[in-house]
């Protein structure tokens, strides 16, 4: 699905370095890696957001979920149909799905709620149900459990459980239970040069 | 002086004198609409520069920045000499339409320049989150008027408020012409040049009075913007 060799990005004064390796489909990769080693750079640059050296394939559709939800002055619901109504997906079709993700993460009754004035925990469920209404082959989620509950932990986890077997989640984490959970596949990153 | 004057824009007012009221409502009329032009267009092509890659792209906004800060006389000369040059013909030389182009020419600029600042200070997330949810460069267009509209709304006050107040311009190219051209501030300026302090400064007591009035009302459709 994604394939990367010889990949090397430039962030101001530091280069980092990314060994070669291919992310499988309908597998969760976690991506770890120290602070600073270059783990959502990595994400970054499978969204398309970042400038790369080196050789990227990806023959797939991706979905990147930013480690601060980015939210739309609109309801939740409102938020996340925005993709399938710029895609021009029919609504309706989708609806019971809405319902089903979001009485998973327990943000049902939030659905016709200003987004902008939700939690930071219930705007990254929201945001994370944005990213996923669609049938993305590929979801990069970057650190999706930093305003979470450990509650809300769990309810993430049994989504992400039953979605991999339809999509391709990639995900960067510190949160060690909830990436032992999930992970069929580790990657490593940390090699990284100090430009002068 | 200050007490008499705001005696005699009482006066003024209560005076119920046609062409007071009908150079009230020129300035409110040419500045409005000047500002609902400048509004559309520049909305549409501030977004776009700010989101668009081009060649040009920090030259445009170097250009757009300094004529926010044209001098209005300075402009007034440029309509003034294309309305008597190429554009002879269509006869706006000393004219209500006249002045609307210089004032729609004044505020196009300033909307402009702050749609670029304030939008590409919060675009950069919203694109990439649009981006990644599938939107177009029309939907991102769209999206990001909707999100950024309290900055739009700032600018397009701003650009009011800088169509409402000036002066220059609309002198050069409206010629000041009783109960026809003439609005506010160049009665002001007239009768600052005829000695006539009060009435100038009763105008301007009536000039900031509109402004105040107008600016809470639109705040009000703000919610908290002077929060």
């Amino acid at each position: 699905m994604i394939e990367i060799r010889d990949l090397k990005v430039k962030m101001k004064s530091l280069e980092f370095i990314f060994e070669d390796f291919r992310f499988e489909k309908n597998k969760v990769t976690v991506i770890s890696g120290r602070n600073g080693a270059g783990k959502t750079t990595l994400l970054r640059v499978f969204a398309s957001f970042l400038d790369y050296e080196g050789s990227l394939k990806i023959n797939a559709n991706v979905t990147y979920n930013s480690q601060e939800p980015v939210i739309f002055n609109r309801t939740a619901y409102c938020n996340i149909v925005y993709p399938l109504k710029v895609r021009k997906l029919d609504i309706s079709l989708y609806h019971d799905k809405i319902i089903e993700y979001a009485k998973l993460l327990d943000i049902e009754h939030l659905l016709e709620n200003n987004a902008l004035k939700l939690s930071s925990g219930e705007k990254m469920k929201v945001s994370i149900i944005r990213s996923i209404i669609f049938n993305p082959d590929i979801v990069l989620l970057d650190e999706p459990t930093t305003h979470l509950d450990l509650e809300s932990i769990n309810e993430l986890t049994q989504l992400i459980k039953k979605l991999k077997s339809k999509i391709t989640f990639i995900i960067v984490s510190h949160n060690k239970s909830f990436v032992d959970d999930l992970k069929d596949v580790e990657y490593k990153v940390g090699g990284k040069n100090v430009l002068s | 002086m200050i007490l008499e004057s705001i005696i005699e824009a009482f006066k003024l007012l209560i005076s119920f004198d046609p062409e007071i009221y009908s150079i009230i409502f020129l300035s409110l009329a040419i500045s409005i609409l000047a500002t609902l032009t400048a509004a559309v267009i520049g909305t549409f092509l501030g977004i776009l520069i700010s989101i668009s890659d081009f060649k040009l792209k920090r030259f445009t906004k170097k250009i757009v920045f300094t004529l926010m800060g044209i001098p209005p006389v300075v402009l007034g000369l440029v309509v003034l000499l294309l309305i008597t040059g190429p554009f002879d013909g269509m006869n706006l030389l000393f004219t209500k339409s006249a002045m609307y182009i210089a004032q729609t020419l004044l505020v196009l600029p300033i909307i402009i320049g702050n749609i670029i600042i304030t939008s590409e200070k919060t675009q950069k997330q919203i694109l990439e989150t649009a981006t990644t949810l599938g939107a177009s460069k029309i939907d991102k267009i769209f999206l990001l008027i909707i999100e950024t509209k309290p900055f739009i709304f700032m600018s397009i006050i701003l650009g009011f408020s800088r169509a409402l107040s000036e002066v220059g311009a609309v002198m050069l190219v409206g010629g000041n012409i009783k109960g026809d051209t003439r609005v506010m501030t160049t009665y002001i300026a007239l009768n600052n040049s005829m000695g006539e302090y009060s009435m100038s400064i009763a105008m301007g007591f009536i000039l900031l009075s509109i402004a105040f009035l107008l600016h809470t009302l639109l705040a009000r459709f703000r919610g908290d913007f002077y929060d």
